[in-house]
């Protein structure tokens, strides 16, 4: 009886071995360990040993039961594995096709450029206002310091829409509202849309500039070029060096254009800044007393400086855009360039 | 102001690179526009002596010519021009020339014969026959010339100077004048100024005989000089001020012409000459013009003057645009003997309103509009007497009128050193500041501190410490300035006025898919055509642009969905499959036309999208979710919008206002705009939203701990029912255990009877105290089914 529980035990080891799958392994486990299996069959005939022999024979057929249920145990979880690697095998798929959008959605470039100049000159500390677009003679002019038939209203284009009534040409205006509705100290910043005759590559009649403004005690022009060059190093780079060049604006006083070092070149002379080095990004100045005066504050006691920035000129540096046109035609193929 | 560096070398020394020059001008704030050196403009050509004319062997309509060019022999050149002799003098493009037109000439062989270059027409030249007699004839130019064969043609016609064209701010017309240039240069070089010498001999007679002068509007005629010059000896005026003239753009006329325009350009005052024989009762009064007078000009068109004009008047009316323009018969002829000469100051604002109100425009007008320096009239008309004498144009008589009520004495502006410097920044010495101020001229002393500062008449534009900074900054130099930080607490800055609110409605369009495009304010008036919008709308009152650019940017657009539908147009007619697009501005309404106030602006928002996949409900979910991040939950009613599909379009209706009103665009607004493809559209009233707007801070509701049950109905009901009055019904019937309406099926068809649609929703209940029992469920159901009854909503069996 050993002998024969031996050689179960090690030919269904052995058929195990050789089994590669499921159902030749349920198969095995009926033949070796089912009800009518051989193994049982053996313990069957267990009633004709005597007493002494019967535990030792069963421990003989258990320990057999066990090593087979150990090894089909294990062929099974080998099985399965094997099974599960080439179900994943054969659910392999193309990873290089592309992947599958939502719509996208995006912001305009102008928008993008604002608000990245927006967020850095809120970081310091200017409120952002608004103002409208269709003003008054005397806020786009008079208060500007730009009196009637005053040559310099041929500084810029205007739009006219009734005997006082003008498309603002400047959002300059705005540091009149800022400076009635507000004292100092005043630091703001104005963006909108402006409006101006003009139409060519580089002239959009419908434009929008950033006018900032900033009225205190002790204000002088090295703040002013302070605040600038802030700025331009957000904007074009830490090394970006900033010009002042002499100029004139009716409510500054002085007045200057502001260059900064070019972003192509660095400075060296290329094609983007003629050879100059330079490219010419806002005007600036010290607020006139004029204006100051005009607003109800004493220029005596207090300074100020005003700075306008173009944000179709800032946005197409920015983005390397060559003709303003494409700003205002919304091309879906140009927004689409804007998804980051 | 086109500089000729020639000329403007008369009257200050240049011992830098014409580079340094300009740069050093950039700097202390005259802009150059151009620099042009006249001298390139060609390159090869000189005069020639036509020898010989033969016929061209091989061809009737050309001709050989030998031209002798100076060389050691003549040059061989065909021409087929029929207007050239042997003896003519022609300017000849030799091998390897260029032509003004950039055109390179080589030698070559015309039918056979060899050519050594081409003779030029005037044309081939750039030259009109204003520039050159004969420049204009049809055929070769002919030059007249004393000076050798082989004469470089640049030498004939002046073109051996560079102009250096300055950009003038409107701050400095004392700068439009070579003086002001020159006193500018002097300062940045540290050289000294050298004013022209004034100095005539008066002849003898007495002004009074010839001409009597009267001022009758000193305000808008500050000064007025005059003087009277006669013998006039009328001849070419000298080489070197035509070469000044011509260098400048100006064209040499005669002597006393070239004068005027000299004079001009020197010092920056326009002068006027009148033929005395024409000054009708020899008299000349400065007035303001009547009702109803007339004037014509010298370019020979007829003005109806008005009141606030100002004219040079003589016995019998206006003979003169003061400041603008002569009239026709008082100009100077070639037989004018005797001259009346005007130097004036006039109003700047009121040339300016004159010639922008007659609408011409001329150097004078230009230059008075900017603001003249009384005491340069003066000035400038000495200036032209002495080059009268110099000249020996005529004989000036004894006597002249210069009529004022007073000129200004010079003002002086006080000021201490420490003022400016806080202005700048910067710690200036106050001795500096003087010498930088004396170099320009204005006189100044530096005592105790104290600038005091003597203001020259022909700078205007000085009223006090701010101007006195920018002198002296723009000469000390910009680059002193360094940047400092602003001084103040630094606190984050805040975005005010309805920017959040605009920020926020983007962020959720771009979230939406929806990309954001930016267009004119202003559109075409037709455009509410365009919408079929109804004659009596208020979109019709549009706010109309008195100057536009064009009929396309003739109105203030008071909607923006038209702005947006061409757009979609541009894009569907290039070919782009799908479009889903939004715009956030502002849309214009007056209170009323023609507009005597603001208009209201009011934020607005339009979106626009076609292509595959798109419908009504693609939009209606996009405006439902903006409006939830408002916390609205608008009610949606068909909408009366004639530029939508009535069937498949609606306003977003709350609290009793229409937030909105979008759908498909109406087949015959599609058809105007040329669309192919089904377009969906929306205008956002976001005055509206934003004033509605819910914004309190989302409140935490416990989730919940109980199971929900869920059932589905199927419903039949007339086709026209809205699915809305179903749920309404259904949510009033079911009460508070009922959690959620969800529908998810609308179908009409085979099974269901004609104009009847099934209609399938699944209902979630639950109840916050506990699980709810079938009875509960059942309860609530019957109440569901008794309204759905009473609206004619059945169960589907």
């Amino acid at each position: 009886m050993r002998e024969q529980i031996e050689q179960i035990r090690r030919e269904a080891l052995e058929a195990l071995s050789k089994t590669n799958l499921p159902k030749d392994l349920e198969e095995l486990r009926v033949r070796y360990l089912g009800k009518k299996g051989a193994l049982t069959a053996i313990l069957k005939q267990m009633g004709g040993l005597s007493a002494e022999e019967r535990p030792k024979i069963g421990q003989l057929a258990n320990e057999a039961r066990q090593d087979i249920e150990k090894m089909l145990t294990e062929k099974a979880r080998e099985l399965k594995e094997k099974e599960l690697a080439l179900r994943l095998e054969k659910e392999k798929i193309d990873i290089t096709l592309p992947g599958k959008q939502p719509p996208k959605g995006s912001y305009h470039p102008l928008s993008l450029t604002l608000e990245a100049m927006l967020d850095i000159f809120r970081s310091m500390g200017f409120d952002i206002i608004d103002g409208p677009e269709v003003e008054t003679d005397y806020y786009n002019f008079e208060a500007l310091n730009v009196p009637k038939d005053h040559p310099a209203r041929d500084m810029q284009d205007t739009f006219y829409l009734g005997e006082n009534l003008v498309l603002r040409t400047q959002t300059s205006g705005m540091q009149i509202h800022a400076m009635e509705a507000r004292k100092p100290p005043i630091r703001v910043i104005a963006p909108g849309k402006t409006y101006r005759v003009d139409e060519d590559s580089t002239h959009s009649p419908m434009f929008h500039q950033i006018e900032g403004l900033v009225v205190d005690k002790g204000v002088d022009l090295c703040q002013l070029k302070g605040i600038l060059e802030q700025f331009a190093r957000e904007v074009y780079g830490p090394e970006t060096k900033v010009r002042f060049r002499p100029s004139f604006f009716p409510f500054t006083e002085p007045s200057v254009e502001v260059d900064v070092s070019c972003f192509s070149c660095g400075g060296k002379g290329c094609r983007t800044c003629k050879g100059t080095g330079w490219i010419e990004i806002l005007g600036a100045g010290m607020v006139h007393p004029h204006v100051l005066e005009q607003c109800g504050i004493d220029p005596n006691e207090y300074t100020g400086f005003a700075f306008g920035i173009g944000l179709e000129r800032l946005t197409m540096t920015r983005h390397k855009i060559t003709d303003i046109r494409l700003l205002f035609e919304n091309d879906v193929r140009f927004l689409e360039q804007f998804d980051k | 102001m086109k500089t000729p560096l020639s000329w403007l070398k008369r009257y200050v020394d240049i011992d830098v690179p014409l580079d340094e020059l300009c740069n050093r001008m950039v700097l202390c704030g005259f802009e150059v526009d151009e620099v042009t050196d006249l001298s390139e403009t060609m390159e090869g050509v000189v005069t020639g002596i036509i020898q010989k004319i033969e016929k061209h062997p091989d061809a009737d309509k050309l001709v050989v010519c030998q031209i002798d060019v100076g060389g050691e022999r003549p040059l061989q050149i065909v021409t087929g021009a029929t207007n050239v002799f042997e003896g003519a003098m022609v300017p000849v493009a030799m091998h390897k020339s260029r032509l003004p037109n950039g055109q390179k000439i080589e030698k070559g062989k015309l039918r056979g014969v060899l050519s050594e270059g081409m003779l030029c027409s005037g044309e081939e030249l750039n030259l009109k026959e204003s520039d050159y007699p004969g420049a204009g004839v049809y055929g070769i130019l002919i030059l007249h010339e004393d000076c050798p064969a082989g004469t470089d043609l640049r030498d004939i016609l002046g073109l051996r100077d560079v102009i250096i064209d300055f950009a003038v701010t409107a701050n400095r017309p004392d700068c439009n004048s070579i003086i002001g240039i020159a006193r500018e240069v002097a300062a940045v070089l540290g050289k000294k100024l050298r004013m022209p010498e004034i100095g005539y001999t008066e002849k003898g007679g007495d002004i009074h005989e010839h001409i009597s002068v009267r001022v009758e509007d000193f305000d808008l005629c500050p000064r007025y000089w005059g003087a009277v010059v006669r013998n006039i000896r009328m001849a070419p005026s000298p080489k070197w001020m035509q070469e000044c003239l011509n260098a400048a753009g100006m064209r040499p006329i005669n002597n006393i012409v070239d004068i005027t325009n000299f004079v001009m350009l020197e010092t920056g005052q326009p002068m006027h000459a009148f033929d005395l024989r024409d000054v009708r009762g020899a008299q000349i009064i400065v007035r303001r013009a009547k009702a109803g007078e007339r004037i014509q000009t010298l370019d020979e068109k007829e003005y109806d003057l008005s009141e606030d004009m100002l004219v040079i008047a003589d016995a019998q009316g206006p003979s003169c645009l003061a400041g603008i323009m002569g009239s026709l018969n008082s100009e100077i002829k070639p037989d004018t003997k005797e001259i009346f000469f005007e130097s004036a100051k006039f109003r700047r604002d009121s040339v300016r309103h004159t010639a922008r109100e007659l609408g011409i425009r001329t150097e004078a007008s230009a230059r008075y509009e900017k603001g003249m320096d009384i005491m340069n009239a003066e000035f400038a008309m000495k200036r032209a007497l002495t080059l009268i004498d110099e000249l020996d144009a005529g004989d000036i008589v004894s006597g002249h009128y210069d009529l004022n009520q007073g000129l200004p004495a010079p003002r002086e502006i006080v000021v201490t050193a420490d003022a400016v410097n806080e202005l700048l920044g910067l710690s200036v010495p106050g001795e500096e500041m003087a010498r930088i101020l004396n170099s320009l001229e204005i006189p100044t002393t530096f005592e105790n501190g104290v600038l005091r500062a003597s203001i020259p008449s022909f700078r205007d534009d000085m009223e006090g410490r701010a101007d006195i900074a920018e002198e002296v900054i723009r000469e000390y130099g910009y680059e002193h300035i360094e940047g400092k930080p602003l001084l103040g607490a630094a606190t984050r800055g805040l975005k005010l006025g309805t920017r959040p609110d605009d920020d926020k409605v983007k962020s959720r369009l771009v979230s939406a898919g929806l990309r954001e495009i930016e267009t004119y304010s202003f559109i075409s008036a037709a455009a509410v055509d365009l919408l079929n919008l109804p004659a009596d709308d208020y979109r019709r009152q549009a706010v109309p642009i008195l100057n536009p650019l064009s009929e396309e940017t003739a109105v203030l657009r008071t909607q923006m969905v038209s702005s947006m539908l061409r757009v979609l147009s541009t894009n569907m007619s290039r070919k782009a499959p799908a479009a889903r697009l939004f715009e956030v501005a502002r849309r214009f309404l007056p209170h009323a036309l023609p507009m005597t106030e603001q208009p209201d602006e009011k934020p607005t928002a339009s979106i626009g999208i076609y292509g595959a996949g798109s419908d009504f409900f693609e939009l209606k979910g996009i405006l439902e979710g903006l409006f939830a991040a408002f916390r609205i939950k608008a009610v949606f009613e068909r909408s009366k919008e004639t530029y939508l599909h009535p069937g498949k379009s609606a306003d977003a209706i709350y609290e009793g206002e229409t937030l909105a009103s979008f759908g498909e665009l109406h087949p015959l607004v599609a058809a105007n705009y040329g669309f192919d493809q089904k377009v969906y559209v929306a205008e956002i009233y976001l005055d509206v939203l934003y004033r509605l707007a819910s914004r309190e801070v989302d409140l935490f509701a416990p989730l919940p701990k109980y199971p929900a049950v869920e059932r589905d109905l199927a419903l039949i009901c007339d086709q026209e029912l809205p699915a809305a009055s179903l749920e309404e019904a259904i949510r009033k019937g079911g009460g508070i255990i009922l959690e959620k309406v969800t529908l998810f099926d609308v179908y009409q068809g085979a099974q269901i009877e004609a104009g009847k649609k099934s209609v399938a929703y699944s209902l979630l209940f639950r109840s916050a105290d506990g699980t709810l029992t079938d009875k509960e469920i059942d309860t609530a159901l019957a109440g569901i089914f008794a309204n759905l009854n009473s609206i004619g909503a059945v169960l589907r069996t």
